[in-house]
């Protein structure tokens, strides 16, 4: 009691809670019978309660979902790079499940001689980082004038990482970061299926770049080569290029980010 | 899918549990981070702290409680480590007065805005474990004992730190006791509450 006259609000509120034990309780409670001031800060402390439970639940702002979806990200482990290429199927609206038709082709890495094409796509991360370690300064996939067939390089002979993971990649995943699917790869080549050199020419030609690396492997299901260009470097952004067998587009170009 | 089965899933290797578990999390963990903390700069650092953790120490889950106390508990404690960090002292009793006084002179302004900011003041001048109680049973309308689960104390220090906390903010907030529009949004929460 305060002054001998009144209970202060740490008593008074610890009545309201419950935890008095029941002596002082019970004199509290005799005061607070005739005492107005004392029944007033009762109410006060009872406000507070309801004042409290007024204010407004706030939704999480976007800004700080995405930099916890970012942080959560970089905790995933990395997908698994498939040494041996494996057909996964893709479930189709209606439930059945779409087994990709495999052809005979060569498998792991193929190193061979590219006279190839101007720039070649890429898609095998794990070329891109051998390209990146072999050549700090950018210069990955650098022209090999002379290299392969020079009646088949219209612009520049260039070596590029071919790599068959037979990955199954998602739209997702190629949105990136690409690093942890690819990961080193050792060496670098190019290669000799005349087909796909075409491709990858045709594709580098188009975009006027060279490119990083090349996968052969899946997308969503199908058969594909996977090419991976640099898009602006300095910002880390990486054009990927997505064909078919017959070097047709199986999705749109997209940006992703290399890490 | 239950939380718990989420936590297994996460643990078994599943990419999209965790994430599934923060969408349904996030809304309450940030109310409670921002609440005891008052501040949204490191609202967001706390809760990123605390979902990294939970991402990383999820195998410590054993079941015997329920998710939301258990993510709720190391939002909880990252808020407080981010507190003592900053050294953050109890108020003197002569700064209530004067904060109730200062407050006591404002326009009658009933917009919800202005009870949060006058609340999220009034907070910062509690001792951390009177505002973490505060938070979790006033603000979030948790039971007391749920509060204890996260909290890892008695009940009853649990009813004793809000019995002290509210005793500090009646000064300051007892102004606000007749607004019309606080019994409203008052209303609104209850039943937010209430039905979850």
């Amino acid at each position: 009691m305060t002054g001998d006259t009144h209970y202060d609000l740490e008593i008074l509120a610890e009545l309201a809670e419950g935890v008095l034990d029941d002596v002082v309780a019970a004199d509290v409670r005799r005061h607070l019978a005739v005492c107005d001031p004392c029944g007033e800060s009762l109410a006060d402390l009872a406000a507070v309660r309801e004042v409290l439970a007024a204010v407004p639940v706030p939704a999480m702002p976007l800004g700080v979902t995405m930099r916890i979806d970012r942080a959560l990200a970089e905790l995933a482990p990395p997908a698994p790079v498939l040494s041996t290429p494996v057909s996964l199927g893709v479930v189709r609206e209606d439930g059945t499940v779409a087994v990709p038709e495999r052809r005979r082709r060569r498998l792991g890495w193929l190193v061979p001689a590219a006279s190839v094409a101007a720039a070649a796509a890429v898609v095998g991360v794990a070329g891109l980082l051998s390209s990146f370690v072999a050549s700090p300064l950018g210069t990955v996939a650098e022209p090999q004038v002379g290299v392969g067939t020079p009646d088949r390089s219209p612009q520049r002979a260039q070596v590029y990482t071919v790599r068959a993971s037979g990955h199954n990649y998602t739209s997702r995943e190629l949105d990136g970061p690409l690093l942890g699917y690819f990961g080193p790869e050792p060496g670098t080549g190019s290669n000799s299926d005349e087909q796909l050199d075409a491709c990858v020419q045709a594709k580098s030609n188009e975009l006027d770049r060279a490119p990083i690396a090349v996968d052969r492997a899946l997308y969503n299901g199908n058969e594909a080569t996977v090419m991976a260009f640099w898009e602006d470097r300095s910002l880390n952004r990486v054009r990927v290029v997505v064909v078919d067998d017959e070097c047709g587009e199986l999705r749109p170009d997209g940006l992703a980010t290399w890490n | 899918m239950p939380d718990a089965d989420l936590i297994a899933r996460h643990l078994d290797g599943d990419p999209q549990a965790f994430s599934e578990l923060v969408r349904r999390h996030r809304d309450r963990m940030w109310a409670v981070a921002l609440r005891t903390l008052g501040d949204p700069d490191e609202a967001a650092d706390a809760v990123q702290d605390a979902f990294v953790s939970a991402y990383r120490k999820a195998a410590s889950f054993r079941g015997d409680a329920a998710v939301t106390t258990w993510l709720h508990r190391i939002v909880v404690n990252a808020c407080l480590d981010r507190m003592r960090r900053k050294s953050v002292r109890p108020v003197a009793d002569d700064e209530l007065l004067e904060a109730a006084e200062r407050d006591a002179q404002l326009p009658d302004q009933t917009a919800e805005r202005e009870v949060s900011l006058e609340v999220t003041a009034a907070l910062k001048l509690l001792p951390a474990d009177q505002r973490a109680a505060l938070v979790l049973v006033d603000m979030m309308g948790y039971s007391v004992e749920d509060a204890a689960a996260v909290l890892e104390v008695p009940a009853g220090t649990v009813k004793s730190r809000c019995a002290r906390g509210r005793a500090k903010l009646a000064p300051i907030l007892a102004h606000l006791r007749n607004r019309s529009d606080l019994t409203r949004v008052s209303s609104a929460k209850g039943a937010e509450l209430r039905d979850g």
